[in-house]
């Protein structure tokens, strides 16, 4: 025990040790039946499902078992849904599969029938007329605890080696590592990350070292490597994370890749349906001018 | 690295950088592009309009400033940074006409914006501005003039420039396309400025807004239907340079 300068009496930590503070220390590790619940409670919060929308149940299999596929396609952040949403999506009829439902800090999925790019989901669809190929538009943040249970759900324990997954993702521009100086970058611009499987060559050029991929499309794609499936991620670094048409227009080199070029049908349609889209979807800030 | 040394404005990191003079740079670039011409016998400032809540009142959002009646300046960056900055020269052009008797110079105004900047660079518990401006005006000896200032308290004088948000690929096709042709006259000047603009602005001419000043004339804003015109104007002329082309090569 020791007495500060203001005569509060503090307890001086004992670097021997006593035995009453071990005493005290394993009471504390010692759960509680509250702390357990608690615990348990959490887990079933942040737990990641799989849902039909339209009948609002579970997926028993993972989505890749119930609708395997040839080329899946996933979409992540805003503005490669937005990229998704314009210049694939229009291209024919898409029939929703399914939805992940999931909480965390930063996000809480919506539960609406009209989603836009600014709200927080996960849907899943394949193209009606050629059902082998599956997208994904993921816009809300799928925490690192919650990744692999995502990543189970949709891939399966077992995934299909046969097929070729595309990862559209952004970031924002200062988290890219180069030793010319960043004024002299031209953002947004692309750069691509693959498996060892996959043969075809990228679109843009591959992301140097040191510069690392992070969150949900660096999960997939260490899944992708680990099962040996051909994927590639295409990382867009821009310098507004907001839904930008010009960060969108950045992912255009992607559309002449083998995955996405047969699925791209009318170009100035496209660019049409992102303007309608980024004028109904306009945050209205007046902090900058 | 980056993160020890950039919290305080007066403190350089070993490598000799200031980090919140360079994040204040980062900030102009989210500011809508703004592009700067100097004629013959004009200046022109073109700006990129950003598009309004439904709910606020358009007039009220202004890139285009006059700091007296022939001096006037556009700015790319914090909104608030530029309110303050901009009264501030306005302040300075009267108290320079009140004392000297003679209306500042281009050069002398576009000097206090940055020494003010500058100030705010090397000071405790304050921030840099957020703002590049972009300054044009005619002095008394009739010459145009162009400068810009940027967050650092440098400034330069240009004969074309653009500030903001894809300020790079404006400025790229000013340095492919800004000849002694193409500010022969006034005309040509504002259709360089405005070709620039429609380089980086997607919506065409109806999120554009131009101002000049000419010779011994006050600062005309260009009205919405004036923008349209002169956006026409522009298209026409380009589809015919490159039917010739077409020609050419056929």
């Amino acid at each position: 025990m020791a007495a500060t300068f203001f005569g509060e009496v503090v307890r001086a930590p004992c670097r021997a040790g006593t035995e009453d503070e071990e005493e005290e220390e394993e009471e504390g590790r010692r759960e509680t039946p509250e702390d357990g619940e608690v615990r348990q409670q959490l887990a079933r919060k942040r737990e990641v499902r799989l849902l039909r929308r339209q009948t609002k149940t579970t997926l028993e299999v993972s989505l890749l078992e119930k609708y395997p596929c040839s080329k899946f396609i996933i979409a992540i952040g805003n503005n490669a849904v937005a990229f998704l949403s314009s210049f694939i999506m229009n291209s024919g009829v898409w029939e929703e599969v399914g939805c992940a439902k999931l909480w965390n800090e930063w996000c809480r999925t919506v539960d609406t029938t009209h989603l836009s790019p600014t709200e927080a989901f996960c849907v899943f669809y394949h193209l009606k007329s050629n059902p082998s190929v599956v997208l994904c538009q993921c816009s809300c943040y799928v925490a690192e605890d919650q990744q692999y249970q995502w990543l189970e759900k949709v891939f399966g324990s077992c995934p299909r080696k046969n097929m070729q997954v595309t990862i559209l993702t952004c970031r924002h521009v200062t988290d890219y590592k180069t030793s010319e100086s960043t004024s002299s970058l031209h953002t947004p611009f692309l750069k691509a990350l693959k498996t060892q499987n996959f043969r075809e060559p990228p679109c843009c050029s591959l992301l140097e070292q040191p510069n690392i991929v992070h969150d949900l499309p660096a999960a997939v794609l260490s899944y992708c490597q680990v099962w040996k499936i051909s994927a590639i991620l295409y990382l867009c670094y821009t310098d507004v994370m907001k839904l930008d048409l010009i960060t969108v227009e950045a992912f255009k080199p992607v559309l002449s890749s083998r995955s996405l070029k047969s699925l791209v049908k009318n170009i100035p349609q496209s660019t049409e349906i992102l303007k309608k889209l980024m004028t109904t979807n306009e945050i209205q800030s007046n902090i900058y001018t | 690295m980056a993160s020890q040394y950039d919290r305080a404005i007066t403190v350089f990191s070993p490598d000799g950088h200031l980090f919140q003079v360079e994040y204040a740079q980062e900030a102009v670039k989210k500011g809508s592009t703004v592009v700067g011409i100097r004629g013959t016998d004009i200046v022109v400032l073109g700006v990129e309009k950003k598009s309004v809540a439904k709910l606020q009142d358009e007039r009220i959002v202004r890139k285009i400033c006059a700091l007296d009646d022939h001096v006037c300046m556009a700015f790319a960056g914090l909104t608030a940074d530029a309110r303050v900055v901009i009264s501030r020269a306005r302040v300075e052009c009267q108290s320079h006409k009140l004392t000297v008797e003679d209306p500042v110079t281009v050069e002398y105004i576009t000097r206090f914006i940055a020494t003010l900047k500058q100030k705010y660079t090397q000071s405790n518990g304050r921030r840099p501005f957020g703002i590049s401006a972009l300054i044009v005006g005619f002095d008394d000896d009739g010459i145009p003039r162009l400068y810009q200032t940027d967050p650092s308290g440098t400034y330069h004088a240009w004969k074309a420039n653009a500030i903001g948000r894809s300020a790079k690929t404006v400025q790229e096709f000013l340095e492919k396309n800004y000849t002694e042709d193409a500010i022969a006259n006034d005309s040509e000047a504002i259709k360089l400025a405005i070709r620039a603009l429609l380089e980086v602005v997607q919506s065409g001419g109806k999120n554009i807004e131009l101002a000049i000043i000419r010779r011994k004339q006050p600062l005309k804003m260009f009205s919405a239907k004036e923008i349209e015109l002169q956006v026409n104007e522009t298209g026409k002329k380009k589809e015919e340079a490159e039917k010739k082309k077409s020609k050419k090569t056929a």
